[in-house]
């Protein structure tokens, strides 16, 4: 199989041609008008929702829906960074709630604990996280089930050393990430770098381009010589520890902290992700795209629960626009099996 | 892989015997080592452990995620994941719950609603994953949600009603000797080996492991992998109905623990999640061990709060074990 020459984010160069035949839109990155297309429903989503009543499609509405959707923004870059590997996260859950019931413990109460507290937290997680990746490199254990029994044994270590009840206190340093300023929400600055240094770091630095090439072919980058083992722990250590660090910004937002923290986390950061038009067999996909996901799905489920219809609708509306991002951005997928199959009759035909 | 092509000629001398490899090698092998210490662990730690009526009641606690892990064997089998199995339990509890008739009949009729349920959510699934090219994780994932709405929809509180003939003779033993649950688990058993031995059976087990390789051949491997999810659900759904009867009652979100130890209960039964190989006879073994080891954990006086954690490692140390021994028992024949 020949070689496409890659672009930026590690994957095979666009060769379908005609790109600027589509003007400035068509000749962004694939990647970037997934992203882009999702921010827009978002917004059209918002908008839309002012049928509903005064209440809604207000610009404080619009802010409100970013700023909760931090959380799931920050799970989903571990989540994404890990599946671009091939693999798969499970233990996000239980790592956001130990990152919480942490932070309540050690940075709660006093100012100054900010400064070492979040370091020493975001190090925990993140070496519990580099566990799951050890187990995953080295002892070749299923991503899935390595990080489901990571899920399952931090949770229940976090429930035994709780006694079932987390106790601290809430952090005042940390709730002023939220609290309404002259010059806006701090939270919406840090989320807006937070995706420009995600995508930096993903297509822009070595240690990116390493992740979508181990991703892309894991044969290939073993014979390549890249550290492959050093690449899958330093990857989960990172979504360890941007699953912590979702459950110490929790605990700033809601001022407290309960042992089901994370739950609700675990299946939208993977939906996140793929909605945001990454692969989930790894190598495709950037930050920008799981970030919009993350926003599509929060205001999804924020405009959802307020309309005021029975539990199990709005459950079926959520789960039908999910499957209907799907149809809808199954584009490039399509394009990418296309390639594939042209590629098995070159090989037929040339034996 | 590690082992290059040239030094497979001399592994070849120190190759184990057929029947030592096929031993090693085969993940149910692992798990029922694991069974073993279990029950010895458990008979050792509670006195009337190997009573009929303590085993009866394993073989009934055991036998709705022993069909759920089996039905989502076939799925994990082609290379996908099927997370909709916790939707449609949920929802062939509350259907059976609240449509299910009394005596056997009205048991009959209450599991052909559970699996006609799983079908048509099957179907969906295979259609969209097989034809559409969608990613199996994600399409399930939103079926999973939109089963749970419909749920809701039907039962939005614990209720319904149960026939006894479900909650009493569906949970006893066949003339006070045979467990109905062991009855059932083996007939399963029966059908898929059956299955196995169709063009169907084969193909899946070629489309799991090299899907182009599979069509190159002939394998209709839309068809095989449409056919995988159908049946697969209809094993959710029975899965459904089997817990209806065990807790004798509808309850909307029953099926959410489910999603994950039906994975866990595959993976212990050693079906790989790269595709291609396994079988259904492992995970129902590993959802057996799932539910003894609850057991034993209680049994020798573990906190509940800390039984997550031996959950999590006996995972992680049986998956290490079967990696373990597999690649002993396939040394030198990766590239013969």
């Amino acid at each position: 199989m020949t070689q496409a020459p890659l672009t930026g984010n590690g994957r095979p160069a666009d060769t379908r041609g005609g790109a600027g035949a589509r003007g400035w839109l068509g000749r962004l990155d694939r990647d970037v008008r997934t992203a882009l297309a999702l921010f827009a429903i978002s917004f059209g989503l918002v908008i839309a929702s002012r049928v509903l009543g005064p209440n809604f499609g207000s610009l404080a509405q619009m802010k409100a829906i970013l700023v909760i959707s931090c959380f799931l923004m920050v799970v989903a870059f571990g989540q994404q960074m890990v599946i671009l590997l091939g693999g798969l996260d499970l233990s996000v859950a239980s790592m956001m709630t130990l990152g919480g019931v942490l932070a309540f413990k050690w940075v709660g109460g006093s100012d100054g604990a900010v400064l070492w507290g979040v370091p020493a937290i975001l190090a925990v997680t993140a070496a519990l996280g580099a566990l799951s990746g050890a187990g995953v490199s080295l002892l070749k254990i299923p991503p899935f089930i390595m990080t489901l029994a990571m899920g399952v044994i931090l949770y229940g270590a976090t429930l035994g050393f709780t006694q079932g009840t987390p106790s601290g206190q809430p952090s005042a340093p940390l709730s002023a990430l939220f609290a309404n300023t002259a010059f806006g929400t701090p939270i919406l600055y840090l989320m807006v770098l937070a995706v420009v240094a995600g995508c930096f770091v993903q297509t822009r630095t070595s240690f990116g381009r390493k992740v979508y090439a181990l991703g892309t072919n894991p044969t290939a980058a073993y014979v390549a010589a890249l550290p492959v083992h050093r690449l899958t722990i330093a990857t989960y250590a990172i979504s360890g520890a941007s699953a912590g660090l979702a459950g110490i910004l929790m605990l700033g937002y809601v001022r407290g902290v309960t042992l089901t923290l994370g739950q609700s986390y675990l299946l939208p950061s993977v939906a996140a992700v793929v909605v945001g038009g990454t692969s989930i067999i790894g190598g495709r996909g950037i930050y920008a795209g799981a970030a919009a996901g993350a926003v599509l799905l929060t205001t999804l489920s924020t405009i959802v629960d307020s309309l005021g219809i029975a539990e199990g609708w709005r459950t079926i509306i959520y789960g039908a626009v999910i499957f209907a991002a799907l149809v809808l951005l199954r584009d490039d997928l399509a394009q990418l099996l296309g390639r594939r199959r042209r590629t098995q009759e070159t090989s037929q035909n040339n034996p | 892989m590690q082992t290059s092509p040239a030094s497979s000629g001399r592994d070849a001398a120190l190759r184990p015997e057929p029947l030592v490899r096929r031993l090693l090698g085969d993940g149910t092998t692992i798990i029922i080592a694991i069974l073993v210490v279990l029950t010895v662990v458990f008979a050792a730690t509670q006195s009337d452990a190997l009573s009929a009526s303590v085993l009866t009641d394993i073989l009934n606690n055991s036998l709705p995620l022993a069909l759920a892990a089996a039905g989502g064997t076939l799925v994990v089998v082609t290379r996908g994941f099927d997370l909709s199995v916790a939707g449609v339990v949920s929802l062939s509890n509350v259907l059976v719950a609240v449509h299910g008739g009394s005596g056997p009949l009205g048991a009959l009729e209450g599991a052909l609603i559970a699996a006609g349920a799983g079908a048509a959510v099957g179907a969906v699934n295979g259609y969209f994953v097989a034809y559409w090219n969608l990613q199996s994780i994600a399409l399930t994932l939103a079926t999973m949600i939109v089963c749970s709405g419909m749920t809701l929809l039907i039962l939005d509180a614990p209720g319904g009603d149960v026939s006894d003939f479900m909650t009493y003779t569906m949970t006893d033993r066949i003339g006070g000797v045979v467990p109905v649950a062991l009855a059932i688990a083996v007939a399963v058993y029966v059908v898929w080996r059956l299955l196995r031995r169709t063009d169907w059976g084969v193909g899946l087990y070629a489309a799991g492991a090299d899907e182009t390789a599979a069509l190159l051949a002939g394998v209709p491997v839309r068809r095989v992998k449409l056919i995988a999810y159908v049946l697969a659900g209809v094993c959710y759904g029975l899965a459904g109905f089997m817990l209806t009867a065990l807790t004798s009652t509808g309850t909307p979100n029953v099926g959410e623990p489910y999603l994950l130890l039906a994975f866990a209960a595959i993976a212990l039964g050693g079906t790989s999640f790269a595709g291609g190989r396994g079988g259904v006879a492992g995970s129902m073994l590993g959802a057996l061990t799932l539910t003894l080891l609850q057991k034993v954990l209680f049994s020798t006086g573990v906190s509940s709060f800390y039984t997550g954690i031996f959950q999590g490692v006996v995972m992680i140390a049986a998956v290490v074990v079967a990696v373990l021994f597999a690649r002993i028992g396939t040394r030198g024949e990766a590239h013969a």
